[in-house]
């Protein structure tokens, strides 16, 4: 029998699945996707999904995986570009039930990684306290996501900056420094 | 859309054994078991060529891990070179062309029947235990609806009564493998049958790692720096199993965990669990130059 070999989706899945998993496991570290938030939707999404996406090109491709785009308070995976859009979302996302905290949805939106207010990380995947500087986050985001997670219900957050990914889990407890 | 936009050509075989679909949902319940750390993620659990309970759930997520780099060990409690574990190994490099390894240090990937490695696992190295029942309530609650409602009261009282019952019975605590243990302060997980000693290596690791039942459809993640803490009482502190003095008879190893081997005579010789660090150890006593990474335990104490 033959070796498989695997074709370009197969490394661009694989690739965007190994930089959202370590963001995930390690909040606060940068990671990097081939090209960009689309990878993610590639990695994730297929017919069992149902997506809110903002951007209509985006859209369009999610909606090529057989995914359903329904509307925020439906969604299980929103791929916001506005601050405004992703503020909108995280106030009705599904945040899953103590029963089922897998139904929690996971939000993908903007932000600038490397700028901004200082931030303190402690939780699961964290030694001590982890820093960073994240700008461009929407006014209130941070205190809406502290009231929508409610562990284990809540919304995990994958900020995107370019290629450049940080994971913000449920678990995870954020201060302004 | 038509079916053949959603499709591709045919192939005799997907890289990577599982196609794209089952993969994309367990990338998704994998990225929620980190999420909740310790919360078991149902999962539609697909067919791979290998039988429900030999270990098909650490399969479907070692293969969704694969990538063209990884370098593969597969353990079976403690050995790389037992039947299932070879099989499973040479599965893995067959259908992605990933290599194949016995040294803990050279892994990227572990996937592991009932022993955690007794070298050090890094912060690049992802551990993927086979479970067989993940229900830490199966034995206080058999319906497993009213056990989720438990979890998700964090209504874990009648685990304690387990230990208590066996303190009483006994005048210690049985439970051997499988011990149960609070995650993160929530979630109570079994953490597969591995034995005790094995338990505090999950505890504040540096890898991350995964638990998943193939036959009971359920996969959970302790991702690395999480607290993983073994019930006991206040006053009856958790012991491993008293391994710290015996002593390997090939290897010599001391201080690691050992299978006991009965002998004719009615006495028992022990033998080093992880059989690929009693090799280096038969190795480097030879003169050979190998490589044993830090220990988890030192002088049979384990060492945070």
């Amino acid at each position: 029998m033959a070796l498989p070999h695997p074709t370009p989706d197969d490394l661009r899945d694989t690739d965007a699945f190994e930089a959202l998993m370590w963001a995930m496991a390690r909040p606060g570290t940068v990671r990097s996707l081939p090209e960009g938030a689309a990878d993610l939707a590639l990695a994730l999404l297929d017919r069992e999904t149902r997506v809110h996406a903002e951007d209509p090109e985006l859209a369009r491709r999610i909606a090529a995986t057989g995914a359903a785009l329904v509307t925020p308070d439906r969604a299980d995976h929103a791929f916001c570009t506005t601050a405004a859009g992703a503020m909108a979302a995280l106030a009705v996302l599904p945040v899953g039930s103590a029963l089922y905290p897998d139904e929690g949805a996971t939000l993908v939106m903007p932000a600038i990684i490397g700028a901004g207010p200082l931030l303190g990380l402690t939780g699961p995947g964290i030694e001590g306290q982890c820093r960073l500087r994240l700008g461009g986050l929407p006014e209130g985001l941070l205190d809406l996501r502290s009231a929508r997670c409610r562990y284990p219900e809540g919304i995990d957050l994958v900020l995107v900056d370019g290629r450049r990914i940080v994971g913000l889990p449920r678990s995870v407890a954020v201060e302004v420094l | 859309m038509t079916l053949s936009t959603l499709t591709r050509p045919w192939a005799a075989i997907s890289w990577g054994f599982l196609d794209a679909s089952a993969k994309r949902e367990m990338r998704r319940k994998m990225i929620k078991a980190i999420a909740v750390p310790g919360c078991q993620m149902p999962y539609a659990s697909r067919e791979v060529p290998m039988a429900r309970g030999w270990g098909t759930g650490g399969l479907q997520v070692t293969l969704t891990l694969l990538r063209t780099d990884s370098v593969v060990k597969v353990i079976d409690q403690g050995a790389d070179d037992s039947v299932n574990a070879a099989s499973i190994r040479r599965f893995l490099s067959r259908v992605s062309a990933a290599a194949e390894t016995w040294d803990t240090l050279e892994a990227t990937l572990i996937q592991s029947r009932h022993r955690v490695p007794e070298e050090r696992l890094r912060e690049d190295q992802v551990l993927v235990l086979q479970v067989p029942n993940p229900e830490p309530l199966r034995p206080v609650q058999p319906n497993m609806s009213i056990a989720r409602q438990m979890h998700a009261d964090a209504d874990y009282g009648r685990l304690w009564l387990v230990l208590y019952e066996q303190m009483v019975r006994s005048g210690r605590i049985m439970q051997g493998a499988a011990y149960p243990a609070l995650v993160n302060g929530r979630h109570v997980m079994t953490p597969s049958p591995i034995p005790r000693w094995d338990v505090p290596k999950l505890h504040m690791a540096r890898h991350l790692t995964f638990l998943s039942a193939g036959r009971e459809k359920r996969l959970y993640a302790v991702p690395p720096f999480t607290r993983v803490e073994p019930l006991v009482f206040s006053d009856v502190p958790y012991k491993v199993e008293d391994h710290a003095d015996l002593v390997c008879h090939r290897s010599g190893l001391r201080g690691v965990f050992m299978n006991e081997i009965p002998q004719d005579g009615g006495g028992s010789a022990f033998e080093a669990s992880d059989s690929h660090l009693g090799i280096k150890a038969i190795r480097r006593a030879e003169g050979a130059a190998t490589t044993i990474g830090p220990m988890w335990y030192e002088e049979g104490r384990f060492r945070p």
